[in-house]
């Protein structure tokens, strides 16, 4: 199974940055790998921790959540509430039984498609490492 | 004629039943309305009386604790065949709280803890005979029966029990409140919280009238239910989240790991203080919730 285990990635990208950094990479015809499945939400502000632990209780191996850069926040702070929620949530689901690796916040620009580019495979590279999550259930 | 009423103590620390008796004159009143047919730590019935009895005999059944061993789940089996009416009575019924918490660790790990490499133990060995098996994992009790009533709280208090009780002898099903603890919390809160400093609860002296959550105590009171009364934080101690989470949330847990995340200065805090602060994310946030939240419900389910 590990020879051909394709990860799926959530994807929660804020609306004015990093998902418009997505429709960057897009526009621009740069190639992302298909496992990240990207939802929009209006600002990382918005990711309550319960999306994430429910991505990972539906069997995603990794959630990947991407904001404006510190200071570019369009809601002024949003940005910075998500740092902090997603630091504690690492030690939660560390504490719970998955890896922390398994969850990344990241902040993508709406003009970084190239970045958006290199974290999606970068990421995909430390989940492949990783394998397969351990509530993921058994195709 | 009398109301048909069993008790059961599953594993627990008998806190929910003393606060049964903390009703003091009112259990005078309530007390000639019920015939108690099984209630092992109070009246003299054992548990094949309770075997006998036929099926839906009892009116109503209350039970206290949780599922540690297989016992405890016969018991619990039991007293839903029984009963017309099963009340789920406390947290640890309800929720798993406190003693659940014990699901971070393989139980072989555990017992080994426990009965081997304690400090006091010479000689340890597990004990295997005549002992019930330990059950892997501890889950609300709600996964394994179907309940008609919860009734949280570590203890529940006693005007709320006296609530359910009074409204049950009447007929009527009893409703919980459903707001947050903040909604009956006394103390003052201004509309803005900003938090310079998040403390641990031994930290300083809090001030008698404001808000805790406001001082930097980690005070579970935006996530928690209400109904308790507000007992803890009207006494200076931070709320612990025991009457579980409020209405519409699935993680009491990471309901308040949100709720302090977005009201910390993050200017003076930092990611890595904040974590460093918190110290223990699971057992602070989620103490009385753990095995009804979101990711061990998902491992419950794998296995």
């Amino acid at each position: 199974m590990d020879g051909d285990f394709e990860p799926k990635i959530l994807g929660i990208f804020c609306n004015w940055c990093s998902y418009a950094g997505a429709d960057m990479a897009g526009t621009s015809r740069m190639q992302y790998p298909p496992n990240v499945r990207i939802v929009r939400v209006l600002c990382s502000g918005r990711v309550d921790p319960q999306f994430v632990l429910k991505a990972f209780e539906l069997g995603a191996d990794g959630v990947l959540v991407a904001g404006c850069h510190p200071g570019d926040c369009h809601y002024v702070k949003g940005n910075y509430r998500a740092e902090r929620r997603i630091a504690l949530l690492k030690e939660m689901i560390k504490q719970l039984g998955i890896e922390p690796e398994r969850l990344m916040l990241k902040w993508i620009s709406a003009s970084e498609g190239a970045e958006l580019v290199k974290t999606t495979e970068e990421f995909l590279t430390v989940i492949k490492e990783l394998g397969p999550s351990p509530l993921r259930k058994k195709s | 004629m009398p109301v048909k009423v069993m008790f059961v103590q599953l594993a627990s620390c008998w806190g929910c039943h003393q606060s049964l008796l903390d009703l003091h004159e009112t259990l005078a009143d309530v007390l000639p309305q019920l015939e108690i047919v099984f209630w092992h730590t109070v009246v003299d019935y054992k548990l094949h009386d309770v075997e006998k009895l036929p099926d839906g005999s009892v009116d109503v059944g209350f039970t206290e604790g949780f599922c540690r061993t297989e016992e405890d789940l016969h018991l619990l089996k039991l007293a839903r065949q029984k009963c017309k009416l099963l009340v789920s009575y406390g947290t640890c019924s309800t929720y798993g709280s406190i003693p659940s918490l014990l699901n971070l660790y393989p139980i072989e790990e555990a017992l080994s803890r426990k009965f081997k490499e304690a400090e006091s133990v010479v000689e340890g060995r597990i004990p295997d005979k005549h002992v019930p098996k330990m059950l892997e994992h501890v889950k609300p009790n709600r996964e394994y029966v179907k309940y008609d009533l919860f009734l949280p709280g570590c203890p529940p208090e006693p005007p709320l029990i006296a609530g359910v009780v009074t409204s049950l002898l009447k007929g009527e099903t009893p409703k919980l409140k459903e707001r947050t603890l903040c909604d009956e919390c006394p103390r003052v809160k201004s509309d803005v919280i900003v938090l310079k400093k998040v403390k641990r609860d031994f930290e300083g002296i809090p001030e008698p009238e404001k808000c805790l959550l406001e001082q930097g105590y980690i005070c579970m009171g935006p996530a928690t239910r209400e109904g308790c009364g507000a007992v803890c934080t009207s006494a200076g101690v931070p709320c612990k989240g025991c009457m579980g989470p409020g209405p519409n949330v699935m993680d009491q847990g990471a309901k308040m790991l949100s709720a302090l995340a977005s009201i910390v200065d993050y200017e003076s805090v930092s990611p890595e203080d904040l974590v460093k602060a918190v110290k223990d994310v699971v057992g602070t946030f989620s103490r009385f919730t753990l095995p009804s939240s979101i990711i061990p419900k998902a491992v419950f389910k794998k296995k």
